[in-house]
């Protein structure tokens, strides 16, 4: 067979249970190739070997038996508090089983490795880090997409072959793209979330699963969602999109592979192209900015942010002191923007089952200087990225991030987004994108983790 | 107002106000928050949203109540 740690997730699984790849040599090969490759780019902050062959020892004969897997720094493990990517978080941290921990325990799989993130969970772009920043293994010196970045990573450069990721502004999203992997967010509440320090306030993170196609996405998505995310049809797909000024401002490469993607999709299921109007698109973005940048701000006192811990960068640093100046009253009107925004796509999702564009209007930018170039100009890749992102985390509705294309050597991705509870469609629409362009970009490796045989 | 002229005198004040310190570092990041967020934010407090459907703690699983 080919290198076990090249196959999918599924493939993994399915190895180890039809007793053909023994999960101890998988587990040590992981833990090599973690220590051959990680070096260059930086996804995995922290591995605990023995308490990784602890948890195999351990692992019930559940759907991931003995399959190696990354976790987020942004949830607590039992011997190991998360960090959330900063020198400081402004939250209590101690360790202890997230709802993720358990899902994953339950299902037999072994936690192999930390994945690195953006500082606090603050930007699309994942290049600041207290542990450095993680890379893009299709280039090292462009982002991983944030603030999964050590997931994405981590799984394009084939270190495991799944991973745990949050996603709370398209933190999910922008990474599987930036790194060529398909990235699921689920609707609001249906995926494992105890355990994380803003499980009880914030309304717009989800975890979720980030793998190299719709199937591993299923596959990690049914544990984490603790139940079966079954298989059904994407035939006759009414697949939505929208033509304004915000929408149309991406990157000509992207936006080709995309249209490109769109009409495969449609001919994949005898589907149909419409076209919808989504007026409040750009105003629920700000919303979605200004809910998520206060739903953490709990623990913000001056005498707080008058004594941060040194090594929090400056941006870091700025931005949470900046947060203290939004407006209540913007906030208060976000949340109706949130209500009217909920409304039209319940009204929206009666004509179309799914709606699609550009996950992301440009592929990964530089490390050192994140901009982008669009037809309207240069933007901050976050200022860019924000707008296709956050309509489903403020709205609650899943979304799936499928990897359609490249330009310049790196990825571009097709986001699809469907109405509540409806995440299964996405997955199906996923494979079916899949089946239609012979599965090339979900198999296509970047440069360091070409597959190799054994 | 530009926000570029607005941060020069609102971050400032809005700091001493809340009491809290910042260096230039900070201050420059703050500023191109501002650059990039007052304007939407002063986009959106010009609506008049007081007679707007709202959705008192909506649950963000389901679609909304109609």
């Amino acid at each position: 067979m080919s290198e076990p740690l090249d196959l999918t997730l599924c493939g993994q699984a399915a190895a180890i249970a039809a007793g053909e790849l023994d999960p101890a040599e998988l587990l040590e090969a992981a833990l090599a190739r973690i220590e051959a490759r990680n070096p260059a780019i930086n996804a995995v902050v922290e591995t605990f070997p023995e308490r990784s062959r602890e948890m195999l020892a351990a692992a019930p004969a559940g759907p991931l038996h003995g399959v190696p897997v990354v976790i987020k720094d942004e949830w607590p493990l039992p011997w190991r508090a998360q960090r959330f990517g900063a020198a400081d978080m402004l939250a209590k941290t101690a360790p202890g089983e997230s709802g993720p921990y358990r899902a994953l325990r339950d299902a037999g799989a072994v936690i192999v490795g930390v994945g690195n993130m953006h500082e606090l969970g603050a930007s699309s772009t994942g290049n600041v880090s207290v542990y450095g920043p993680a890379r893009n293994p299709w280039n090292p010196e462009r982002c991983p997409g944030g603030s999964s970045s050590g997931p994405a990573a981590a799984v394009a450069a084939r270190l495991v072959a799944g991973a745990v990721g949050a996603d709370g502004v398209g933190s999910i999203r922008y990474p599987a793209t930036y790194c060529g992997l398909t990235g699921l967010k689920p609707t609001f509440g249906r995926s494992a979330m105890d355990g994380h320090h803003m499980a009880d306030l914030s309304t717009t993170i989800v975890s979720g699963p980030l793998c190299a196609d719709a199937g591993d996405c299923r596959l990690l998505g049914s544990v984490l969602y603790g139940e079966e995310l079954r298989t059904g049809d994407a035939a006759g797909l009414r697949i939505g999109v929208i033509e304004d000024e915000v929408s149309e401002d991406v990157a000509p490469a992207v936006r080709e592979a995309c249209e490109k993607a769109i009409e495969d999709l449609r001919a994949a299921t005898d589907g149909e192209v419409r076209k919808i109007e989504l007026p409040e698109l750009a105003a629920a973005t700000l919303a979605t900015v200004l809910i998520a940048n206060s739903e953490s701000l709990g623990g913000v006192t001056p005498e707080r942010l008058n004594n941060l811990h040194p090594e929090l960068s400056p941006l870091g640093r700025g931005l949470l002191k900046y947060r203290l100046m939004l407006p209540a009253v913007a906030a208060v009107k976000a949340h109706q923007l949130r209500a009217m925004a909920r409304q039209r796509l319940a009204d929206v999702f009666e004509e179309v089952d799914v709606i699609a564009w550009p996950t992301v209007p440009a592929v990964a930018p530089p490390l050192e200087a994140p901009l982008v170039e669009l037809p309207s100009g240069t933007l901050t890749a976050d200022a860019a990225n924000v707008r296709g992102g956050a309509l489903a985390n403020l709205t609650g509705i899943p979304a799936i991030s499928v990897p359609v294309g490249s330009s310049e050597g790196l990825p571009v991705g097709l986001q699809l987004q469907a109405a509540w509870g409806r995440d299964e469609l996405l997955l199906d629409a996923a494979e079916a994108l899949e089946g239609a362009n012979g599965r090339r970009w979900v198999e296509a490796a970047p440069p360091a983790a070409e597959p190799t045989e054994v | 107002m530009e926000a570029s002229g607005s941060a020069d005198d609102f971050i400032p004040a809005a700091l001493a106000a809340f009491g809290v310190e910042a260096d230039e570092i900070e201050l420059a990041v703050m500023r191109a928050a501002h650059e990039l967020l007052w304007p939407p934010i002063l986009e959106l407090l010009s609506l008049d949203t007081g007679s707007a459907a709202s959705e008192p703690a909506p649950d963000l699983s389901q679609p909304p109540r109609r």
